[in-house]
C-alpha cells in the first residue's frame, strides 16, 4: 500500500537566506498544493532562483524549514524532483540518448528503464532521428527540447521549471506547454518560474510573487486580482493616450499601441462620458487588473501618470 | 555510492572515447621513440662537401703527414660501411699555403679572406716548435664555423700522434713498451653476494649501469606523465560544466561531494587505464630484453599505489580550483601553485638518484606532496629504502590525500554554483573552514 501524497508538495515555513549582508529571501512561508501548477514571478534578482535552490536543497536556508514531498531538510526527495534551471547547458560531445540515460541514472532510474523512457520522450518530441547524434549537432530549439526531456525523464512527482519557454519558437513552445499540462494531469506538481505574465495567467492555478526577498503575492489568480479590485479599464480610442489628457483620476498602466490599460480611481461611467465627449470610443471594458499590471504596480510603483490639466 | 559510480563511469567513458585520449596513448611512445627515430634519420643528413684546409707548416714536420693521412682517410672512411655508395663523411683536402713556410699577419689576413669567400673551410698555422715538449701556442686552427668539430678533432689526433712519436724517438724510448706498461686496469662494478632460499650462496652479478638508472627514471617519468595527463584534465572538465551551465542540473540530482568524487574516480580510472597499458608494455619489453631481473615485482605494486595517491591528491586539488573559477583565464593563474606541487619534486631527481638514502632524499620522500614521486624513485633505485620508511611515506601521503579530498569537497560545494570573479586562495581557505 502506498502512502497518500502529502497535501503540500512544498511547504516552506519562515525561511530566510542571506548571502553576506544581502538578504536573498526573507521569512518566506509558502505552501504548494500537490498536483497544482504554481507560478513563481518576480523581477530579476528578487529571490526566485534562491527559493528554488532551497527547495532543491542545493542551498540551505539560514532559518526556517523546507519540506519537500514530505521530506524535511534532506535531499532525499531530489530523485523525484525534475529541475530545469534557467541557465542550462548540455554536454556537447555526448549523444542525445546517452545524455538522457545519464541524467535519468542520476535520478536513480535503471539503465533499461531510462533507455525506454528516453526513446518514448524522443519519439513524442519528434527527435527520434537525433537519438544517436551528438548534442553539438542539434539546433537551439531541439537542444531546448532535450533539456526539457532531461528534467522529466525520471517521472518526477515535483517538476521545477525555471523559464521553460524562453527562446522557444511558437511551435516548440506549444509542444512543451502541452507536455507540462499532461504531466499535471498525471498528478505531477509543477512549479514554474517565469517572466511571461501571460503564460502564468494561462497555466497557473496559483501565483507567488517575490520582490526584494519578500513575498508580495500568493494565491489563486482570481483572489489576487480581486484584491486589486475592478479599477482597470481596457480602452481603444483613436489617438490613444492623447484622448485622456486632462481627465483627472486616471493613469495609463500599459499602452499596447491599439489598446490601453488604464487605472481609474474615479467613477467608470463619468470616465466613459468624458472620453466619449472627445473621441469615438471603440472599446471600453471595466475589468480586474492583469497580472502584468499587478507585477508592475508592485515592482515599479511610479507608473506613468497622465498629465493632469 | 551508486550515483558516484554513474558519474565516474560516464566521465571515464567520455574520456576514453575521445580522440584526445587515443592520441594521448600514442603520444608518449611517439615522443620517446620519435625523438630517437628523428635523430637517427637526421644523422644521415650530413654535409659531405669537401673541407678544404690550408696548412702553413713552419716546422716542416707535419704537412706531408697530414696530406698522406687525409688521402688515406678520404680513400677509406668517407663511405658507409654497409652501403659503399653512400658518402657519410666529407673529404678533407689539404693545401700547402706557403711554400717557404713563413708566417706573417698579411698571410693570416689573406687566408682569412679566403675562408670568408668560402674558398677555404679553415686554415692551420704550425710553428717551428710544435713538436717540442712544453710548447705553447704552437699550432692554431682558424675557422668561421667553430661548431664543426670533426676536422679539428682529426687534426688534433694526427698532429699529437706525430708529436708524441717524435718525442719518444728523440728520447730513445720504445713507445710500444710504454703503451703496454701504461694499459689501464678495468674495474668491474658488481651487486652483492646473497644467499638464495635454498641456502646456497649466489655470486654477485655485474650491475647494468643502464638499467640501474633507466628503471627508476623511467618509473618516475611515467608516474609524472600519468598524473599530468589526467589530473589537470579534471579542472577543465568541471570548468566546462560551469561555463556551459551543466553543473546546476547535476547538483540537483547528486550532492556536490558525490559529483566531485564521481569525477575524481573517473579521472583515476582513466589514469589507471593508461597505467595498465604502459606498465603492461614496459613489462613486455623488460621480458623481451631479459631485464626483468632488474625490477622487483613490488615496484609495480608500489607504483600503482603511489599513482592512486597522487591522482586522488592532485586530482582533488585541480577539481577544487576548477569548481571555484568561471573562466579559463582565472583557472590558469590559480592552477600555477598546484602545478608547482606536481613539478617541483621532478627537479630533485638528480640528487636523489645519486644518493637515494641521503637525509635529503629521505626527508623529501616523507614530505607528502613529493612522496609519490620521490618514494617511487627510491624504491626503484636498488637496494631501496627500508620498509618502515615506505610504509610511513604511504601513511603520510594517504593522510594528506584524505585532507586534500576533504578540503576540495568543501571548496567544490560552494564553488560549483558560484559565478563571477574567481576567489583568491585566501577565500578558498575560508570556504574550507566554513560550515
Amino acid at each position: 500500500m502506498t502512502a497518500a501524497p502529502p497535501t503540500f508538495a512544498v511547504n516552506l515555513v519562515n525561511v530566510t537566506k542571506r548571502f553576506g549582508q544581502q538578504v536573498a529571501v526573507n521569512d518566506l512561508t509558502l505552501q504548494v498544493p500537490t498536483g497544482s501548477i504554481y507560478g513563481f514571478i518576480g523581477p530579476n534578482g528578487s529571490g526566485k532562483t534562491t527559493t528554488i535552490r532551497m527547495i532543491m536543497h542545493i542551498v540551505l536556508p539560514d532559518n526556517g524549514t523546507v519540506e519537500v514531498l514530505g521530506q524535511q531538510g534532506t535531499r532525499a526527495a531530489n530523485d523525484v524532483i525534475g529541475y530545469l534551471p534557467e541557465e542550462r547547458g548540455l554536454y556537447k560531445k555526448m549523444t542525445v540518448r546517452r545524455l538522457l540515460v545519464y541524467y535519468a541514472g542520476l535520478k536513480g532510474m535503471g539503465a533499461k528503464d531510462a533507455g525506454r523512457a528516453a526513446d518514448d520522450w524522443l519519439d513524442r518530441m519528434d527527435l527520434s532521428a537525433w537519438a544517436g547524434k551528438k548534442l553539438e549537432a542539434l539546433s537551439k530549439g531541439m537542444a531546448q527540447k532535450v533539456q526539457f526531456i532531461s528534467s522529466v525523464i525520471a517521472r518526477p512527482k515535483l517538476l521545477i521549471l525555471d523559464e521553460p519557454f524562453s527562446g522557444l519558437d511558437p511551435v516548440n513552445l506549444e509542444v512543451i506547454r502541452t507536455a507540462i499540462l499532461d504531466l499535471r494531469k498525471q498528478g505531477t506538481t509543477i512549479i514554474f518560474s517565469t517572466h511571461s505574465m501571460s503564460a502564468a495567467e494561462e497555466m497557473c492555478d496559483y501565483v507567488f510573487m517575490i520582490y526584494r526577498g519578500n513575498k508580495v503575492l500568493d494565491g489563486t489568480l482570481a483572489s489576487i486580482r480581486a484584491r486589486y479590485g475592478n479599477d482597470t479599464i481596457r480602452l481603444r480610442v483613436p489617438g490613444g493616450a492623447e484622448a485622456l489628457r486632462g481627465i483627472p483620476g486616471v493613469e495609463v498602466a500599459r499602452d499596447f499601441g491599439q489598446n490601453l490599460e488604464l487605472r481609474n480611481t474615479g467613477d467608470p461611467q463619468a470616465l466613459l462620458q468624458a472620453i466619449a465627449s472627445r473621441a469615438r470610443v471603440e472599446l471600453f471594458e471595466v475589468t480586474t487588473p492583469s497580472l502584468h499590471d499587478i507585477f508592475v504596480r508592485i515592482a515599479k510603483p511610479q507608473t506613468t501618470e497622465v498629465a493632469h490639466a | 555510492m551508486r550515483k558516484i559510480w554513474i558519474v565516474a563511469l560516464t566521465e571515464y567513458l567520455n574520456s576514453v572515447r575521445s580522440k584526445a585520449f587515443i592520441l594521448g596513448i600514442v603520444a608518449l611512445p611517439v615522443m620517446m621513440f620519435g625523438g630517437l627515430i628523428i635523430g637517427h634519420l637526421a644523422s644521415d643528413k650530413v654535409d659531405v662537401r669537401p673541407r678544404k684546409l690550408a696548412v702553413v707548416d713552419q716546422s716542416g714536420l707535419f704537412l706531408p703527414l697530414l696530406e698522406s693521412r687525409a688521402a688515406e682517410r678520404n680513400a677509406n672512411e668517407l663511405f658507409s660501411s654497409t652501403n659503399r655508395t653512400k658518402q657519410v663523411k666529407p673529404a678533407f683536402v689539404i693545401e700547402a699555403a706557403s711554400t717557404n713556410g713563413a708566417l706573417s699577419e698579411g698571410l693570416e689576413l689573406t687566408l682569412s679572406d679566403r675562408v670568408r669567400s668560402k674558398d677555404l673551410f679553415a686554415f692551420l698555422l704550425i710553428r717551428t716548435n710544435a713538436a717540442e715538449i712544453g710548447a705553447t701556442n704552437a699550432i692554431s686552427y682558424y675557422t668561421e664555423t667553430a661548431t664543426y668539430e670533426e676536422l679539428p678533432q682529426w687534426l688534433n689526433r694526427v698532429v699529437n700522434d706525430e708529436a708524441k712519436r717524435r718525442r719518444f724517438e728523440s728520447a730513445g724510448v720504445d713507445r710500444a713498451l710504454i703503451q703496454r706498461l701504461t694499459a689501464p686496469v678495468e674495474i668491474r662494478q658488481l651487486g652483492l653476494t646473497k644467499r638464495d632460499t635454498s641456502g646456497k650462496i649466489q655470486g654477485a652479478k655485474e650491475t647494468n649501469r643502464t638499467a640501474t638508472f633507466l628503471i627508476p627514471l623511467g618509473a618516475v617519468l611515467l608516474l609524472f606523465m600519468l598524473v599530468m595527463s589526467s589530473a589537470p584534465a579534471l579542472l577543465n572538465s568541471v570548468l566546462e560544466e560551469k561555463m556551459q551551465k551543466i553543473a546546476e542540473v547535476l547538483v540537483a540530482s547528486v550532492s556536490p561531494f558525490q559529483l566531485m568524487m564521481g569525477k575524481l574516480l573517473g579521472g583515476v580510472m582513466v589514469s589507471l587505464t593508461l597505467s595498465v597499458l604502459y606498465l603492461g608494455s614496459t613489462g613486455w619489453m623488460l621480458a623481451k630484453f631479459e631485464m626483468f631481473s632488474y625490477v622487483e615485482p613490488s615496484l609495480f605494486l608500489w607504483f600503482i599505489f603511489f599513482q592512486l595517491v597522487a591522482m586522488l591528491t592532485f586530482g582533488s586539488i585541480f577539481l577544487a580550483i576548477g569548481s571555484a573559477c568561471s573562466e579559463i583565464r582565472d583557472a590558469q593563474s590559480l592552477m600555477f601553485p598546484a602545478m608547482m606541487m606536481v613539478i617541483l619534486p621532478m627537479f630533485c631527481l638528480g640528487p636523489v638518484l645519486q644518493s637515494p638514502s641521503s637525509s635529503f632524499a629521505r626527508a623529501l620522500s616523507l614530505f607528502p606532496p613529493a612522496t609519490p614521486t620521490i618514494m617511487t624513485l627510491r624504491i626503484a633505485s636498488k637496494p631501496g629504502p627500508p620498509l618502515w620508511e615506505i610504509l610511513l611515506g604511504a601513511a603520510l601521503s594517504t593522510l594528506f590525500m584524505l585532507l586534500c579530498v576533504w578540503a576540495a569537497g568543501k571548496i567544490f560545494r560552494i564553488g560549483v554554483l558560484s559565478q563571477g570573479q574567481a576567489p583568491t586562495l585566501g577565500k578558498m581557505l575560508k570556504w574550507v573552514v566554513s560550515k
